[in-house]
C-alpha cells in the first residue's frame, strides 16, 4: 500500500515541477497544483475506503507494539487507542550516533479522515483560487506555495514519529509565511508574515525542547516506541514533555497567549487564509495533541492545562471576534475560539470530540472563509460597515454563507451542532463543569457574533450595488463545501466508531442548553445589528458598553502588552546592537583603516621630507657650493693674477713668519 | 754716499712693485704689456747687480741680462701681436671685456 505516500508527494511534485520555472510559465502551467490535488483527493478517499473496510482479523499488519496495554488497564477517562494502523512505512534515512533516524508513515483511521478533509479543503481552495488570484501575476507562484503547504500538512497526517511531524510542521510554517506575506510589496502582509513566523517560533521552540525531552527518555522519536515507554517514565518528565508539546501546539493552533499572529495573518489572500485556518496550519496543532494523546494522559496535568488554555482561548477570541469590523478578523478570531473548542474537547481527553470538531470546523470554517473571498472579490472591501445588503445581490453566496454560519453557530442539523454536542458530552463526562458552562457561554458568543456579521453583511441598504456571485470556479468549491457541512454531523456516530470508539446520539442533557445559548446569541446579534436593519455603525453599542468594549477592541490588550513587553524591548536591543555595530565594530574596522592610512601618510611624508630631503639637500648644497665656486672663475686673467699673487703674498708671509 | 747692493735691489723691487700694480690693474692690454716689461726689466737690473757685486770676476749675470732682454723684446712682439687678433676680433683691446672663459 505504498501509493499512500503518492498523497503527499503528488502536491510536492508540484510544488518541484512549478518552482523552478519563470514566472511566465508557473502562471501557465498554474494548473498542475489542482491537478496533483485532485488525484490525491482520490488516492485518499481510496485511502479511506481501505480503512473503513479494513479487517483486523484477517490482516497481519506488521504494526509495532502500541500502547494498546496501556489503554487496555486504564481507568474511564483513557480512550481506547485509536484503531490500528492499516499500513506502515518505515525507512531509515541517517544513523546519529547510533540511533536511526527514520522516515515513518503510518496509515490509520485518524489519518485517514484527515487526508480526506485536508485533500477536499485544499481542492477546494485551489479552485476557487483559480478565478480568485486570476489577474494576479503572481499566481502560479501561489499555487506552488499551497501545493507545498497542502502536501506538507498530508505528510504530517501521516507521520508515524515525531521527527517527521517536526520536518513537516516545519515546512508548514515556511508556507505560513510565504502565504501570509504573499502581497509583500505592501507594508501590512510584511509585517504580518514576520510576526506569524515569529509567534509560532516561539511555540515551535517549546515543541522542539518537548522532543528533546522524550529523545531522552524515550530514546527514540516513532510513535509507537515513545507511547511504550511513557509509563516507565519519571513523575513529572510526562507532564513536562506534555506541556512543551503544548506549548508548539499552541503557538501553531493560535492558542492564547500565542494567538496573536492569527488575525494578522488575514493579510494573505483570502483563500490561503481559508486553507491556513480551515485544514492545515491551525489543525496542526490539535492534531499534534491528538497524537500525544498518551503522554499527555500520562501526566494529566497537562490535560488540565490544555482544558483551561482551551476555554480561556474560546472565550476570549469569540469575545474580542464580536467588535472587529473587519470580515476576515471576525473569521479568523472565530477560528481561535473553534480552535479553543478543540483544546478544551482534548483537556477532558475527547480525542474523538476533538477531531470531530477539528472535521466539521475545516468544513464550515473554510466554507465562510470562501464565503468572504467572494463577498471581498465583489464588494472591493472587508469592512463590514461598509457592505449590506448582500442577500438580494448575491443569493448563491448567502445561501452557502449561511449554511457556514449556522454550522459555526451550532444550530441543528448542521455539522457545528454535533461536534458542539460531542464536546460537551466530553466535558460534562469528565466533571469538568466550569468548563462546560464556559463552553456554553462561547458557544452563545459565537452565535452573537455570527448573527452580528451576517445581518450586517447580507441585510439592510445595499452599498455596493454592483457585486453579484462568483464564477463557478468560486461556487462550486462552495456548494461542495456547504452540502458537506449539512452533511458531515450525521456521520457522528460512524466517526467515532471508526476511531475506535463508542458513538452515541446527541442527549438532551447537552443538546438543550447548547441550542439556547446558539438561540439566544443569534437573538442578541437580531436585537442589536438585523431588528432595525439599519444600523450600520456600532456608536450605540460602543456608548452602551464603553468600557468592555474598549477593552475587545483593543484585543484585550495582548498585542499591546507584546508590544510593550517584547517587541519595543527587543527592537530596542536591536538597536542597540545595530548601534555597538554601528560604533564598535564598524569602529575597529574603521579604525584600523585610517590608522593604516595615517601610517603610510606619516611613511609618505617622511619620504617626502626626510629622505628626499636628504638626496635634496646634498643636491642643493654640492649646487650653491658650485654657485660659489663658480664666482671664482670669472674669466678675468686680471682677477686670476690678484689670486695667484695674493696666494703667493700668503706663501711669502707664512715663509716668513716660519723661519722667524 | 756710495752706492751698494742694497739700492739696486730696492730699486729693482719698486720697479717690479710698479710693473706689478700696472698688470693687475690696467685695463687696457697694452699698458699690462708694457707693465710686463717693467717687471722683466726689474729683474734684468737684479741680474746686473748680483752679477756685478755677488761675482764681479764672472760675465755670467751681465751676458744672462742681454740674453734676458731678446727674449722680452721676442715676447712683446708675440704679446702685441696677440693683442691685435683680439682686437680685430672683438672690436676691443680691454682685458676686463674679455671674459668669455667665466664659469
Amino acid at each position: 500500500m505504498d501509493w499512500v505516500l503518492a498523497i503527499p508527494a503528488l502536491p510536492a511534485a508540484a510544488f518541484v515541477v512549478l518552482a523552478p520555472m519563470s514566472r511566465k510559465w508557473r502562471n501557465i502551467s498554474a494548473r498542475v497544483a489542482p491537478l496533483a490535488m485532485a488525484v490525491a483527493l482520490l488516492l485518499s478517499v481510496f485511502a479511506f475506503w481501505q480503512v473503513t473496510t479494513f479487517d483486523p482479523g484477517s490482516h497481519t499488519a506488521a504494526a509495532p507494539a502500541t500502547s494498546d496495554a496501556l489503554f487496555a488497564a486504564g481507568d474511564a477517562k483513557a480512550q481506547p487507542r485509536p484503531a490500528e494502523a492499516v499500513w506502515r512505512h518505515r525507512t531509515v534515512f541517517a544513523n546519529v550516533g547510533g540511533a536511526a533516524l527514520g522516515l515513518s508513515f503510518a496509515l490509520d483511521p485518524t489519518a485517514a479522515v484527515m487526508l480526506v478533509i485536508v485533500t477536499l479543503v485544499g481542492l477546494a481552495v485551489q479552485v476557487f483560487s483559480l478565478e480568485y488570484m486570476r489577474s494576479d501575476d503572481r499566481r502560479g507562484w501561489y499555487f506552488a506555495v499551497v501545493s507545498l503547504f497542502t502536501a506538507a500538512m498530508l505528510a504530517l497526517t501521516l507521520a508515524d514519529n515525531y521527527l517527521i511531524f517536526y520536518m513537516t510542521w516545519e515546512v508548514m510554517g515556511l508556507c505560513s509565511y510565504l502565504l501570509i506575506g504573499f502581497w509583500h510589496q505592501q507594508e501590512a502582509p510584511r509585517k504580518a508574515a514576520v510576526k506569524a513566523f515569529l509567534t509560532t517560533r516561539v511555540g515551535d521552540v517549546g515543541f522542539a525542547i518537548g522532543l528533546f525531552l522524550i529523545w531522552m527518555h524515550a530514546g527514540s522519536f516513532e510513535f509507537a516506541d515513545v507511547f511504550a515507554s511513557v509509563p516507565s517514565w519519571a513523575p513529572g518528565v510526562a507532564t513536562a514533555a506534555a506541556l512543551l508539546l503544548l506549548v508548539g501546539a499552541m503557538g501553531k493552533s493560535a492558542q492564547v497567549p500565542l494567538h496573536v499572529w492569527l488575525p494578522d495573518a488575514m493579510a494573505g489572500p483570502t483563500p490561503a487564509s481559508a486553507l491556513i485556518h480551515a485544514a492545515t496550519m491551525v489543525a496542526a496543532g490539535v492534531f499534534l495533541v491528538a497524537r500525544s494523546m498518551p503522554i499527555f494522559e500520562a501526566s494529566g496535568t497537562a490535560l488540565q492545562v490544555t482544558l483551561v488554555v482551551g476555554a480561556t482561548t474560546a472565550l476570549v477570541g469569540g469575545l474580542i471576534g464580536s467588535v472587529q469590523h473587519d470580515i476576515k478578523k471576525v473569521l479568523a478570531y472565530s477560528t481561535i475560539s473553534q480552535l479553543g473548542y478543540m483544546f478544551m474537547a482534548l483537556g477532558a481527553a475527547g480525542y474523538v470530540a476533538g477531531m470531530f470538531h477539528l472535521m466539521t470546523h475545516a468544513f464550515f470554517k473554510s466554507l465562510l472563509f470562501l464565503g468572504a473571498g467572494v463577498i471581498i472579490h465583489a464588494t472591493h472591501t472587508q469592512d463590514m460597515r461598509e457592505m449590506g445588503g448582500l442577500r438580494r445581490l448575491m443569493p448563491w453566496t448567502t445561501a452557502t454563507f449561511t449554511v457556514g454560519a449556522l454550522a459555526l453557530a451550532g444550530v441543528f442539523p448542521f455539522s457545528g451542532f454535533f461536534s458542539k454536542d460531542e464536546i460537551l458530552a466530553a466535558l460534562w463526562k469528565d466533571h469538568q463543569y466550569v468548563a462546560f458552562f464556559l463552553a456554553l457561554a462561547a458557544a452563545f458568543v459565537t452565535a452573537f457574533y455570527v448573527s452580528r456579521l451576517w445581518f450586517r453583511v447580507f441585510t439592510g441598504h445595499a452599498r455596493t450595488p454592483h457585486a453579484h456571485d462568483g464564477t463557478w470556479h468560486m461556487m462550486a468549491p462552495m456548494a461542495v463545501l456547504s452540502v458537506l457541512t449539512v452533511a458531515v454531523g450525521w456521520l457522528a456516530v460512524s466517526f467515532s466508531e471508526l476511531l475506535g470508539h463508542v458513538g452515541h446520539w446527541p442527549e438532551p442533557l447537552y443538546y438543550l442548553p447548547s441550542t439556547a445559548a446558539a438561540m439566544s446569541g443569534m437573538a442578541l446579534g437580531w436585537w442589536v445589528y438585523g431588528r432595525s436593519a439599519i444600523v450600520l455603525n456600532t456608536t450605540a453599542l460602543k456608548d452602551r458598553a464603553g468600557y468592555l468594549y474598549d477593552m475587545f477592541a483593543q484585543k484585550l490588550y495582548f498585542d499591546l502588552t507584546y508590544d510593550h513587553l517584547v517587541v519595543r524591548r527587543f527592537v530596542a536591543l536591536a538597536n542597540r546592537l545595530s548601534r555597538f555595530d554601528a560604533t564598535a565594530v564598524d569602529g575597529a574596522v574603521n579604525g584600523a583603516a585610517s590608522a593604516w592610512s595615517r601610517s603610510s601618510d606619516a611613511s609618505d611624508r617622511f619620504d617626502a621630507t626626510v629622505v628626499d630631503g636628504a638626496v635634496n639637500g646634498v643636491a642643493s648644497l654640492v649646487g650653491r657650493l658650485g654657485a660659489r665656486l663658480r664666482a671664482i672663475q670669472s674669466g678675468r686673467i686680471q682677477s686670476y693674477q690678484r689670486y695667484v699673487v695674493a696666494a703667493l703674498l700668503v706663501l711669502v708671509v707664512l715663509i716668513v713668519l716660519k723661519g722667524a | 754716499m756710495t752706492v751698494g747692493l742694497g739700492h739696486f735691489l730696492v730699486l729693482a723691487a719698486a720697479l717690479f712693485c710698479v710693473g706689478l700694480y700696472g698688470a693687475l690693474s690696467k685695463r687696457s692690454s697694452v699698458m699690462v704689456l708694457m707693465s710686463l716689461e717693467l717687471m722683466a726689466n726689474a729683474v734684468n737690473i737684479n741680474l746686473v747687480a748680483l752679477s756685478r757685486f755677488v761675482t764681479p770676476a764672472d760675465m755670467t749675470g751681465q751676458v744672462f741680462a742681454v740674453f734676458s732682454m731678446v727674449v722680452s723684446a721676442a715676447e712683446i712682439g708675440l704679446g702685441l701681436a696677440l693683442v691685435l687678433a683680439i682686437y680685430r676680433a672683438t672690436r676691443s683691446a680691454e682685458l676686463v671685456k674679455l671674459d668669455r672663459l667665466r664659469g
